[in-house]
């Protein structure tokens, strides 16, 4: 079983020897993700020692790039966290090194450069998560002995166990908060697809894979204000999604023309609205919480009453 | 960032796209001169960053330089939609014969470029989208194309330009693309992209970018010089100015409640819970600002913003909603207790932890003793807390106005 990434995938960090890839590197190899090399070229050969807080500690081999590392190590998924001005030459060598899975964390990356790398992953088939993003995060079922939760970029550990949500999100902190509002539900996934106008996996594409996954029965969809992603995800889902989905939208008081910390959440003229959004998704029986807290509630009344749970 | 048509002009000139001959002007002794240099009849142009300028009465013709000065006094003081001019264009008047629209974007759902063309030009996209929507192409650039002149004499062809102005419409498109791609642009406009000339001298007509909207990608700024060129000549919000020395996102709001938070989603959700919670108490209290710490915000971090909310006049309490990942709940306290110890002022904190050392900031919060910080359980009762007591204060506040009167 593997939803968005393989289980036990070994997984490499771009940028994991400066500050944020170091502390982030330390929580994902405490959250049981199996990483197996960093890359830094003017460190290349060196290695970086994890305590984890317990003994041993992790030797974790540093290569000079992507190339080098997958021949190593036989990567197949990597994190990016490198600063914006050099995220698109990152994500390029991912794709490159025939790494099939990359999560870029980086906020800030100007748009033509993810406008490429998205265009040149979907030629090569390969899947970009975020940027601008929290990344990935998959919960070990306890009842599987062969499930390995894996935690690809910065959601944090322990807030929730396993369970039946998949969880899908523009937003970074409202993943955390609509993942501590159903922590006594669980879920399968939350995978945070990023905030940016462009993102390598759509609100829509992350829908399609917990509707593939025999083990998620309901979905949460966090949106914001900014594009239409939320409308063609609803269409979408209206044809094709088997499993109830409730929402939450974001931004209701954002005035027009003002960007609202994403560089994707801004409402131009009459497009992008949280109004829209909500308008559309009501329309196809898509029922839509007005705080985060009320979406909890419903997801429970949704997941009773369907006998979900 | 979007720029003012006097701005854009400058990068469809340095690409070679005809405009005509304009000055910018801030006050009349400044618009006396552009008009005597640029000669009778001349356009006064309001520079907003916002459409439908006409229409508002920002845009006149003037005959000579008396009615120049004259219009571009009643204009040059005008707020336009809410947006306070910052100077007018003074430009030439063309003859025109034929109005095209021209636009080349970022379209966020195909993931590539739209070039959005009309042989309807004059007036705005979408009014022309609705009274002629078959008279709107749609052609896309891929992002990993090289769009060239054959490409861009095709897109002109199937966009509809009239066989004479083929040629000159797709150079016009092939350099619209270079400021797109060499100004990490989302949106190169050219509306109208006009014929003029004398209408019986076919030798006369060309084509030229009477007006032109280019918004540019934030996020690109770091390979542009930080745009310094394309600085607003205007006072800009003395607050976004401050967040955004600190490098924080900040967006100036109408309301009461100052709100603070960690992560764009976050602070997005807690100004919809004030809104909320307002319309529930029957206050109609609104949001005062949008103000994100970011992730892993230092206490410092916090202090500064929760400074510059405070500094607010127009804040009467203050909502401060953090859900911990990276960030620290206690880094967070410690800034609030930080700010509170250095500015007198009497206005309420509400504050929502949760996550990551929730417990640790809650203590810290409570250590400090501080009659103005309360503490809330939720996101939900912190917005209605925050909202009631502006609410409050508000009533309080005018209550003492009266009685001095």
């Amino acid at each position: 079983m593997s939803l968005f990434v393989e289980n036990g995938a070994p997984v490499i960090v771009q940028g994991m020897t400066g500050h944020q890839g170091m502390t982030h590197t330390e929580r994902m190899l405490k959250a049981g993700t199996h990483i197996v090399g960093g890359v830094n070229p003017r460190k290349a050969g060196t290695t970086v020692s994890f305590a984890q807080g317990r003994e041993p500690s992790v030797d974790i081999p540093v290569y000079a790039d992507c190339a080098a590392a997958r021949q190593a190590t036989g990567a197949t998924a990597s994190v990016i966290f490198v600063p914006p001005r050099f995220a698109k030459s990152a994500m390029l060598e991912a794709i490159d090194a025939g790494i099939s899975l990359i999560v870029v964390i980086t906020e800030g990356i100007p748009v033509f450069d993810t406008a490429y790398c998205v265009a040149k992953a979907a030629e090569r088939g390969v899947r970009i998560i975020g940027p601008n993003c929290p990344g990935l995060m998959t919960l070990s079922d306890p009842e599987d002995a062969q499930s390995k939760g894996t935690n690809l970029g910065i959601i944090p550990d322990g807030i929730v166990g396993h369970g039946p949500l998949g969880l899908i999100s523009k937003s970074g902190t409202l993943t955390y908060q609509l993942m501590g509002e159903l922590s006594d539900i669980g879920f399968t996934a939350c995978i945070g697809i990023g905030g940016d106008p462009i993102v390598g996996t759509t609100l829509l594409e992350a829908l399609q894979t917990f509707n593939d996954d025999p083990h998620t029965k309901a979905c949460v969809l966090i949106g914001e204000i900014g594009g239409d992603a939320e409308q063609q995800a609803a269409l979408w889902a209206h044809e094709h999604m088997s499993k109830p989905i409730v929402a939450y939208i974001a931004g209701f008081t954002a005035p027009e023309g003002k960007q609202m910390g994403h560089a994707g959440a801004i409402v131009s003229g009459h497009r992008g609205t949280a109004q829209a959004k909500k308008e559309t998704l009501e329309s196809v029986g898509i029922r839509v919480g007005h705080t985060p807290g009320e979406t909890a509630n419903i997801m429970r009344e949704v997941l009773k009453t369907q006998k979900l749970i | 960032m979007d720029l003012y048509e006097y701005q854009a002009r400058e990068l469809l000139q340095e690409e070679g796209i005809a405009v005509p001959k304009a000055i910018f002007a801030q006050n009349s002794h400044e618009v006396a001169q552009a008009a005597q240099e640029i000669g009778y009849p001349c356009m006064i142009k309001g520079q907003v960053k916002i459409g439908h300028r006409g229409q508002a009465g920002g845009i006149k013709m003037a005959k000579d330089l008396d009615s120049a000065i004259l219009t571009s006094e009643q204009i040059l003081p005008m707020s336009i939609h809410g947006h306070k001019c910052s100077g007018v264009l003074v430009a030439e008047a063309k003859n025109i014969i034929h109005e095209y629209y021209v636009s080349i974007s970022l379209d966020r759902d195909s993931r590539d470029f739209d070039v959005l063309a009309t042989a309807h030009g004059g007036t705005e996209v979408e009014d022309i989208a609705k009274s002629h929507p078959e008279a709107v192409k749609r052609l896309h650039i891929s992002a990993l194309e090289d769009f060239d002149i054959t490409a861009a004499t095709d897109m002109a062809k199937a966009i509809g330009f009239y066989h004479a102005d083929v040629d000159q419409a797709a150079e016009i498109l092939l350099k619209m693309w270079r400021v797109f791609t060499k100004n990490d642009a989302t949106l190169v406009e050219i509306n109208p992209l006009a014929k003029i000339g004398d209408p019986e001298d076919e030798s006369s007509k060309s084509l030229s970018a009477l007006d032109a909207k280019i918004s540019l990608d934030d996020n690109a700024a770091f390979r542009h010089d930080g745009w310094k060129r394309f600085a607003d000549p205007i006072r800009v919000d003395p607050f976004e100015q401050q967040a955004r020395e600190h490098g924080l996102h900040y967006v100036h709001l109408n309301g009461q409640v100052g709100v603070i938070g960690n992560g764009a989603g976050l602070v997005m959700s807690s100004l919809d819970a004030v809104s909320g919670a307002g319309e529930q108490q029957g206050s109609e209290v609104k949001p005062a600002n949008f103000l994100d710490i970011g992730g892993g915000a230092s206490a410092d971090v916090m202090s500064k913003s929760l400074s510059i909310v405070l500094s607010d006049p127009q804040v009467v309490s203050v909502l401060v909603n953090v859900y911990g990942g990276i960030t620290s709940c206690k880094q967070v306290a410690e800034g609030i207790v930080l700010a509170l110890n250095e500015i007198i002022s009497p206005k309420p904190v509400v504050v929502r932890f949760d996550g990551n050392e929730a417990a640790e900031g809650l203590q810290i919060l409570s250590q400090s003793g501080n009659p103005r910080i309360h503490v809330a359980k939720t996101m939900e009762e912190a917005a209605h807390t925050a909202a009631r007591l502006a609410a409050q204060q508000s009533t309080t506040v005018s209550l003492a106005g009266r009685e001095g009167l």
